[in-house]
């Protein structure tokens, strides 16, 4: 019985490692490496994950500063288990010692796929995934998190808890909220404060919440953290902020922007619910990647051809975004005509600094697309030092 | 007339369906990799989804999340068991057609209850969704199924079938059809009908399911989808019956499977081709194309009826 038992076990996680769901975490100025270890992720025929309680492993592509790292942390504890985390970065040696451009590519790639054997192994160990499981007493629930949490909403630094481990504490508006005639002590169920009420688009009175996007959300520019007042779905006011790597201006990998362009469409039509066009732009981006311009040319050429006659796409895309113009489905064209090697006409000139005047008013989804079309560099936000 | 199945098949024909609708996650698969070996995908992420463990969030109204988590397959197979099959049923209700919309209806607060169960942000948002595009989908979808019930005078699939001898009702109810499919691609929460789970709420509903929760709500989509095109069959593309030049070469059986199959294979593979039709746009549709369109289709299908009598 106990042998069936044990046959079952490794049975199953034989099958399950075929499938891995990561999570891949870019830090700023590590997109080479997300891209490498995306790659590597397909290419082994797992997948990445959409969100913490999808996936089996949590990749981080860089050394993240402090308060990234915090931020990661609360995601790393809210994946179910069995769980592997890894962190591909390269060392200084590796860094100094190479000066050909190659060369770092390849180091690059060959940390990517070391990374993913590290969590492949982990996955697979059983007795280290029990011993994992015993060890996280505020798992079911994470109610330590959930008291710590109502007591800090209350204004100060709710954001180093950013991200989509945020979202299940239902983390609620106290500022806004008229505290003479509510007794907290009895409301707050589970340690979570009641919400206050705004209205949505429509006029109607809606629960005020509170919701971070990101720092660790696929699609989402690296490090990113828009920390939104959402009454309904729609957002009513937003700040944005960058969390920066440890070591802000470390070069790694190159980023040729072209396939920075194509990635970028990639994200937008993903975010579309477009997947087959969303492949076809990552296929472009690595094609670009592996020196095949002519190849790539071709198929952002026909990516865009496609895009442009979507009328699904255009139906659902036009006039979205902030003041309309560019919508995103313009800019979205746009970003691909880069990826062709062609000059764009609408610059993304937005920055980080903008998004805040940007998306009130819009809600989630037209947030979450206006933000990938913006393609914004969140490198180029970064402070010359670091907060870490 | 339909001969209802001995109650020792209930229990097959239901692992049948189950495997159809696992089929189904397969075609997916294959669609989304072109490689060989995708056809085993269903089966890693089976595993996968089996030993992972079920996590749960602060303040979960975990009942209503595991109710409406687990009720999606149940609903499905409550769809499947009034279809005839080769003359055969595994129950046979004077009133199939509005058995299966009873279903279809249920499954609003099923995947409500989903998105709202996990207290979290994304997935109530999720769930929110897609209420806004039941409201949508809804009402057409109801008028569609009432045009082969008017056609064929009667709310037993078994004389809905009857009705079609010589002409399936697709062929002079196209509209009803495409707005019925239209209709099961919203309560299965496929693609482009699935901005519920969307990526860009962080899979939404699925937000917060991990381990078996979530592959139950994952088999509970497939199997809506599976149990829709089964049920499309009797509805509009004459039930067990051949093609009129070819109806003798194969058991009824055979031909029911093959339009099943066809049926459910184009179903899934609109996913990938189109983008998600986010709700606010799709409540303009709803209400002012496929509404209006489908009442034209019925209003025609009600005066053929009043002149053929």
């Amino acid at each position: 019985m106990g042998v069936t038992a044990m046959g079952m076990r490794s049975w199953l996680a034989e099958r399950a490692v075929r499938r891995v769901h990561v999570l891949v975490v870019e830090v700023p100025g590590r997109w080479a490496t997300r891209v490498a270890v995306q790659r590597a992720v397909t290419q082994r025929g797992w997948v990445e994950a959409t969100s913490a309680a999808d996936a089996d492993a949590l990749v981080v592509c860089g050394t993240p500063g402090r308060r990234l790292a915090e931020a990661i942390d609360r995601v790393w504890d809210q994946l179910p288990g069995p769980r592997a985390r890894a962190e591909v970065e390269l060392t200084d040696n590796e860094q100094a010692g190479v000066a050909v451009q190659a060369a770092v590519d390849g180091a690059v790639e060959g940390a990517a796929d070391g990374a993913l054997d590290r969590v492949a192994a982990a996955l697979m160990d059983d007795l280290a995934q029990r011993a994992d499981a015993a060890g996280r007493s505020s798992w079911s629930a994470g109610m330590a998190d959930a008291g710590e949490m109502a007591g800090d909403t209350a204004g100060d630094d709710g954001m180093d808890h950013g991200g989509m481990d945020d979202m299940d504490m239902g983390d609620m508006d106290m500022g806004d909220m008229d505290m003479g005639d509510m007794d907290m002590g009895d409301m707050s169920p589970g340690g979570i404060a009641l919400a206050g009420g705004a209205e949505d688009r429509d006029g109607l009175e809606m629960d005020v919440l509170h919701v971070p996007l990101g720092p660790v959300l696929p699609h989402w520019p690296a490090g990113l953290v828009l920390r939104c007042t959402v009454a309904g779905d729609v957002v009513t006011e937003a700040e944005a902020e960058v969390l920066p790597a440890a070591a802000p201006h470390l070069a790694q990998g190159r980023v040729p922007a072209d396939a920075w362009w194509c990635d970028q469409a990639a994200a937008v039509l993903a975010l579309a619910g477009w997947n087959d066009a969303a492949a076809q732009a990552q296929q472009a981006r690595d094609l670009l990647l592996a020196g095949e311009a002519t190849a790539a040319t071709a198929t952002a050429a026909r990516l865009r051809v496609r895009v442009a006659r979507s009328r699904i796409l255009r139906w659902q895309l036009r006039d979205l975004g902030s003041d309309a113009r560019p919508d995103v489905r313009e800019r979205l064209l746009d970003l691909l005509d880069r990826a062709a090697g062609q000059l764009g006409n609408n610059p993304p000139a937005a920055a980080v600094t903008d998004l805040p005047d940007l998306v009130p008013g819009l809600e989630l989804a037209a947030v979450r697309l206006l933000v990938a079309s913006l393609a914004l560099d969140t490198t180029a936000a970064e402070p010359v030092t670091s907060h870490g | 007339m339909v001969t209802v199945a001995a109650a020792p098949w209930v229990l097959p024909v239901l692992v049948v369906f189950v495997m159809i609708a696992l089929g189904a996650a397969a075609f997916d698969a294959v669609l989304a990799n072109r490689r060989p070996g995708a056809l085993l995908i269903p089966g890693d992420e089976m595993a996968r989804l089996l030993r992972q463990r079920r996590r749960t969030t602060v303040s979960a109204d975990s009942p209503l999340w595991r109710i409406g988590g687990g009720g999606l397959i149940v609903a499905a197979l409550l769809m499947v068991v009034v279809i005839p099959v080769g003359g055969v049923a595994l129950t046979d209700l004077s009133v199939g057609v509005v058995w299966f919309n009873t279903m279809d209806v249920a499954v609003w607060a099923l995947v409500w209850l989903t998105g709202w169960g996990a207290n979290s942000a994304h997935s109530l948002v999720g769930g929110y969704r897609f209420l806004a595009q039941a409201l949508a989908y809804e009402l057409p979808l109801m008028f569609a199924l009432t045009a082969p019930a008017v056609g064929a005078a009667s709310l037993r699939l078994a004389d809905v079938v009857a009705a079609q001898q010589g002409l399936w009702f697709v062929v002079w109810m196209p509209v009803a059809f495409v707005v019925y499919l239209i209709g099961v691609v919203g309560f299965s929460v496929w693609g482009p009908l699935n901005p519920a789970a969307g990526r860009d709420i962080a899979g939404g509903i699925l937000a917060e399911l991990s381990g078996v929760d979530r592959l139950l709500v994952l088999a509970g989509r497939y199997a809506l989808l599976s149990a829709g095109a089964a049920f499309a069959v009797p509805m509009f593309l004459g039930g067990s019956a051949g093609l009129p030049w070819l109806a003798g070469l194969l058991p009824g059986w055979v031909w029911f499977t093959v339009k099943w199959l066809l049926l459910l294979a184009c179903l899934v593979a609109t996913r990938r081709r189109i983008p998600t039709i986010r709700p606010d746009r799709f409540v303009e549709a709803g209400w002012l194309v496929l509404l209006p369109v489908t009442l034209v289709q019925l209003l025609v299908v009600s005066t053929v009826v009043v002149l053929r009598s």
